[in-house]
């Protein structure tokens, strides 16, 4: 972080000094001042820096918090539940459907009365999938329980994140806080901030973690936490809830103003922008309430009364402040980036109506929007728009559209999407040139196929033009064990490279018929979908050819959070492959670790520093794994030996086809996140094979095949040789790291030994 | 005194950069905004644009400068700037990287073109135009294009120090790559030395360029419901060759056995295959050549290749044009061909 000394700043009593970051490095620039015990986190855009920052600070030695990269967002809340519960100081960052995916956990929390903080960095919730900013889930954190702040800036992030815990361990209060900010807009945009310089203030200012309550931390005091109720108890309980959140409402004046004294900035329960005179306001939340400011101005200079309302706090929501400052306004717009389908104007809408019933002299014409979903983009001339609206209704003395949404258009019908290509399907895919078939003595399947010349007849399953990086490994990968397969294929793309590359709305790189689904439900979903074929196809409602092959495509990411729906899709037996490609990272998301990240490789969430060297625990042998749940079918495979790999996916239709689930993990290079050469890619994984890192075998009802073996052809190199070509392993090759090296070489060593015991030996 | 050159009515000095993911822009945009912000006690913001873009895609960077009492509340594109700096040339093909310009503004152009070539390109009917050799100092020097911009971006904004980045340049490598830290002070050296300005005189009453909001192509009424889409492979329309960072791989037909190792790494599906006869009268497949628009110039295929029939190539204006070889995709009768 780049500070200059004479930038130091006294204002309030703390000294303070000027950065210029951006509202994701403010959250854990707060967190690592309070020095929280525990982070458990999944990374989700547009959060996932928050926990980057962390690991960054963490490898420099800066804080000590633990950081548990869980295997999805209702892991990582469990992790946070369960520390809160230890009595631990907690923090956390999420988004979107990240949001969604640790809802249930969330009353939980608030409900056994667990604090904690965590850090909503606003984003629209899927479907369609949506990376960019608005507050849908937002809106779903309204009935959690959980006291919600509301920051528009990176200098309200920061100042918020360090009231939030104040305001979460009070004794009036014991709930978890969020604090909710705008993605991308608030998230990641670099401003000046000031922060408090010495860590100590933060740490006194936030006091000693509570240990006076009924924690699991004392063994002396047994505690039994989360018993089940019955109404006449749950009530009350819930009753204890209400009051406290509204506690929370006073506490946070009580902690605003106190922070005040320490930093020099308050912030009120409202922010209100010239609202003393204003006949026209617009009440809007975090970042766009910003851009209305300047709008005010505007106006004002030609004479109208304009104000903005916007919140600094909107659980409990601030009714008596909103009555107070709407006595005299006469006609409101409020502006919602998320909708309450079906309710006549979203939450918020209903909300404000609702403060301003109370004041039965309260003449205010109400007026609702939905605008900027999905992070489309609010400028000043959107907020003028809403004041005229806002002026029409003052003028006339009614609205004439009450809600409505803004933005929308309704587009040209001379552009409607037409198709390119024609349909390709069936004898499209079929060459004639792969044979496969039972060998009865072998109980192998024995496959042939031409020379790699004669496949290019066949055309291939994805179109150019998609937006995957230069020398990206995923679609050479997929290719070649599509070429494997005749005829037609249904495929599921969870998300990550592979599905945001292809999808980019309105086009499409896929020719046949491709489903997406969230990355910890795609073999589910394509265990529905198959099943519905078949199901269909038996009622004599469709026509489907006897080959088509259902495959569900994913990366590593997916095989962690997706792992509860693969096993269970795997002992379901349905008749599907699961093809993982592995880039040994959450390459979507900017190269996060994932279970399958080798021991001591760097990512964005395993740094290399005097504090730690890159990952600290061993590769996940996914397909071992998958070996476990005894389905038929289980190999892996690499671009660097393309006839094995069309060969194995040749046997995985047959399996897919004749007896049940086949899972393949392909490997595959990720040039901008292992900082190799774009070109290198097939030259990496062939060292990857070499080194034994990544064997090509296969496990064929229930007997495991080692189909290239490196060591007798005379292959075999160190790991180091493969090691050399990634920057993000270069470290491993000094010698202050050959302890690391060398764990990770012996338990490769360990995996190859064991796989050359089963291949020769058909009973293991 | 304002140190600021221009403002627009909100006080903000705007600037854009048009780059590539991978080139390095998001972080010039940083380092330039925190020389003014932490260096010269002006206010600022920086942000780039967002989505799920990969290297190779089409980026922006925006950074805006105020004096220090002027509040920024405004977090929205830039679309009017007073400097534009194009980190990669071949954008202007797919993107209007001048839109909006103000018209006595600065577009900064990395290239090794003249003038009047670029200014025809970009449509600028007058301003100044400023180019920098970026790739070529960054290759001699063994550097990255984002340094040799900042130097020229450092000179067209006179107000900012060049000293102080100088100094940043140090503090960033000094400890852990003291080897860079020379060659990265010579590129934003030669950068901020080499960038050659022409200005094409402003008439009076001349007006910026203007910009427009981009529509969606579809809307409410032409969307299909829930996002279903079955114009199925319609990204072969799109033009992926501005991702190419200058390289492209060279075909010479003659050298080449038709033995496919290009055609199994390739991550873009460039290879065209056509059905022919061999010598002695049977069927087989013979690579026709590569369909340049979708080559993202990884060179991948120049590895694979076991004789020398591909290899690199320094991509010169129009080559890629002169020597594509169309992928044969069934197109839609009538459709586009």
């Amino acid at each position: 972080m780049a500070i200059l000394e004479e930038n130091m700043k006294t204002r309030g009593i703390a000294e303070q000094v000027s950065t210029f970051e951006s509202g994701n490095e403010m959250a854990a620039m707060a967190a690592a001042q309070i020095n929280y015990h525990i982070m458990g986190y999944f990374p989700i855009t547009p959060s996932t820096e928050v926990a980057q920052y962390l690991d960054m600070m963490k490898a420099r030695g800066e804080h000590d918090i633990k950081l548990i990269p869980a295997d999805g967002e209702h892991g990582s809340a469990g992790i946070c539940y369960g520390a809160a519960a230890t009595g631990a100081r907690v923090f956390n960052a999420t988004s979107a459907n990240g949001f969604l995916y640790m809802l249930e956990q969330m009353p939980v929390q608030a409900g056994t009365r667990f604090p904690m903080v965590m850090n909503l960095v606003t984003r629209s919730v899927s479907g369609p999938l949506d990376i960019r900013g608005d507050h849908s889930d937002l809106y779903y954190a309204l009935n959690t329980g959980w006291v919600i702040l509301t920051a528009k800036t990176p200098q309200a992030v920061y100042d918020m994140n360090i009231m939030a815990l104040k305001i979460a361990e009070h004794s009036k209060v014991r709930l978890p806080v969020i604090v909710a900010y705008d993605g991308f807009f608030t998230s990641h945009q670099k401003r000046r901030v000031e922060y408090i310089n010495d860590r100590k203030v933060v740490q006194q200012f936030v006091g000693e973690c509570p240990t006076d309550y009924n924690f699991a931390r004392d063994l002396r005091k047994p505690v039994t936490i989360g018993a089940h109720m019955s109404g006449d108890d749950f009530l009350n309980n819930h009753y204890q809830q209400s009051e406290a959140m509204y506690n929370a409402g006073e506490v946070f004046k009580e902690v605003s103003a106190e922070y005040a004294k320490l930093a020099g900035r308050e912030y009120q329960v409202l922010d209100l922008y010239k609202m003393e005179d204003a006949e026209v306001a617009l009440f809007l939340l975090n970042s766009a309430a910003e851009s209305a400011k300047d709008v005010v101005d505007q106006l004002r200079a030609k004479g109208i009364k304009a104000g903005v309302i916007s919140t600094n706090i909107i659980r409990p929501f601030p009714a008596k402040e909103i009555r107070e400052a709407l006595k005299n306004v006469k006609a409101l717009l409020v502006g919602e980036r998320a909708d309450s389908y079906g309710a006549n104007g979203p939450n918020l809408t209903h909300e404000e109506k609702s403060a301003i019933q109370e004041d039965r002299n309260n003449q205010t014409i109400v007026l609702s929007r939905v605008f900027g979903l999905g992070g489309k983009d609010f400028y000043a001339t959107d907020a003028e728009k809403f004041f005229a609206m806002a002026i029409e209704a003052m003028e006339k003395g009614y609205a004439e559209k009450p809600f409505d949404y803004y933005g929308h258009v309704p587009g040209n019908p001379e552009k409607i999407l037409k198709p390119v290509i024609e349909p390709q399907y069936g004898d499209a895919f079929k060459t004639g040139l792969i044979e496969v078939g039972m060998d009865e003595e072998s109980n192998k399947l024995k496959v042939k196929i031409p020379p790699l010349r004669a496949l290019t007849s066949k055309p291939k399953r994805i179109a150019s033009g998609h937006g995957a990086c230069p020398g990206c490994g995923i679609f050479a990968g997929l290719e070649l064990f599509f070429k494997g397969i005749e005829g037609d294929i249904v495929v599921l793309f969870q998300t990550g490279c592979a599905y945001v590359t292809t999808t980019s709305y309105p086009h499409s790189s896929h020719k046949q018929t491709m489903i997406h689904n969230l990355f910890q439900n795609g073999a589910a979903t394509l265990s529905g979908t198959l099943e519905a074929f078949m199901e269909l196809k038996r009622r004599g409602e469709i026509e489907v050819s006897e080959d088509a092959t259902f495959v569900m495509i994913t990366g590593d990411g997916g095989m962690d959070i997706g792992m509860g729906s693969a096993i269970g899709t795997a002992l379901r037996g349905h008749k599907l492959i699961m093809l993982e490609y592995d880039n040994e990272g959450y390459m979507n998301t900017g190269s996060q670790m994932s279970y399958s990240t080798p021991m001591g490789h760097m990512t964005s969430t395993t740094s290399i520093g005097k504090t730690q060297r890159g990952k600290a625990f061993h590769h996940k042998d996914t397909a071992q794994i998958m070996a476990a749940t005894n389905i038929p079918y289980v190999f892996t495979g690499s671009e660097a030996f393309p006839q094995d790999l069309i060969k194995k996916g040749a046997k995985a239709q047959w399996y897919a086809q004749n007896v049940g689930t086949v899972y393949g993990k392909i490997l595959i290079t990720c040039p901008l996140n292992w900082k190799s050469e774009d070109r290198y890619g097939e030259t990496i994984m062939e060292a990857a094979v070499n080194s034994c890192f990544f064997p090509l075998y296969e496990v064929e009802q229930g007997v495991t095949t080692i189909t290239y073996d490196p060591e007798a052809k005379n292959n075999r190199i160190p790991l180091s040789d493969w090691l050399k070509y990634m920057g993000k392993t270069k470290h491993l090759l000094k010698e202050e790291n050959q302890p690391i090296l060398s764990e990770f070489e012996n338990e490769v060593e360990k995996r190859w030994k064991k796989l050359k015991a089963k291949n020769d030996h058909p009973h293991l | 005194m304002s140190i600021l050159p221009n403002k627009n009515e909100l006080g903000f000095f705007e600037i854009r950069l048009e780059s590539i993911g991978g080139l390095g822009a998001n972080l010039a945009g940083k380092m330039l905004a925190e020389a003014g912000v932490l260096s010269l006690g002006l206010n600022g913001s920086n942000f780039s644009s967002y989505g799920s873009e990969k290297k190779g895609s089409p980026v922006k960077s925006f950074v805006r400068f105020c004096e220090a009492d002027v509040e920024i509340r405004d977090h929205s594109p830039i679309e009017q700037p007073h400097v534009i700096g194009v980190f990669h040339e071949a954008l202007y093909k797919t993107v209007d990287v001048v839109s909006g310009l103000n018209a006595d503004g600065i577009v900064l152009v990395n290239s090794t073109r003249d003038f009047d070539e670029i200014k025809t390109d970009l449509h600028l009917p007058y301003g100044t135009l400023a180019i920098v050799d970026a790739l070529t100092i960054a290759v001699e020097e063994k550097t990255k294009v984002n340094t040799a911009m900042l130097g020229a971006l450092f000179r067209i904004c006179e107000f900012l120090d060049p000293e102080a980045m100088r100094n940043v340049i140090r503090k960033t490598f000094e400890k852990k790559y003291p080897h860079f830290v020379e060659p990265n002070i010579r590129t934003f050296n030669r950068g901020y030395a080499e960038v050659q300005f022409k200005t094409f005189e402003v008439p009076e009453g001349a007006e910026g360029k203007s910009f427009v909001r981009p529509l969606p192509l579809l809307g409410y009424n032409t969307q299909e419901i829930g996002g279903v889409m079955t114009a199925q492979a319609n990204s072969i329309l799109k033009d992926l060759s501005g991702s190419r960072q200058g390289f492209l791989p060279k075909l010479e037909s003659e050298k080449c056995i038709h033995c496919a190792a290009c055609d199994t790494v390739c991550p873009d599906f460039c290879f065209v295959w056509e059905a022919g006869e061999d010598k002695r009268g049977r069927k087989q497949m013979f690579l026709k050549g590569i369909d340049y628009q979708y080559c993202k110039g990884c060179l991948k295929c120049v590895e694979a290749c076991p004789t020398d029939a591909l290899s690199d190539l320094r991509e010169m204006i129009g080559y890629a044009d002169d020597n594509r070889v169309r992928q044969n995709f069934p197109y839609v009768a009538g459709g586009i061909s």
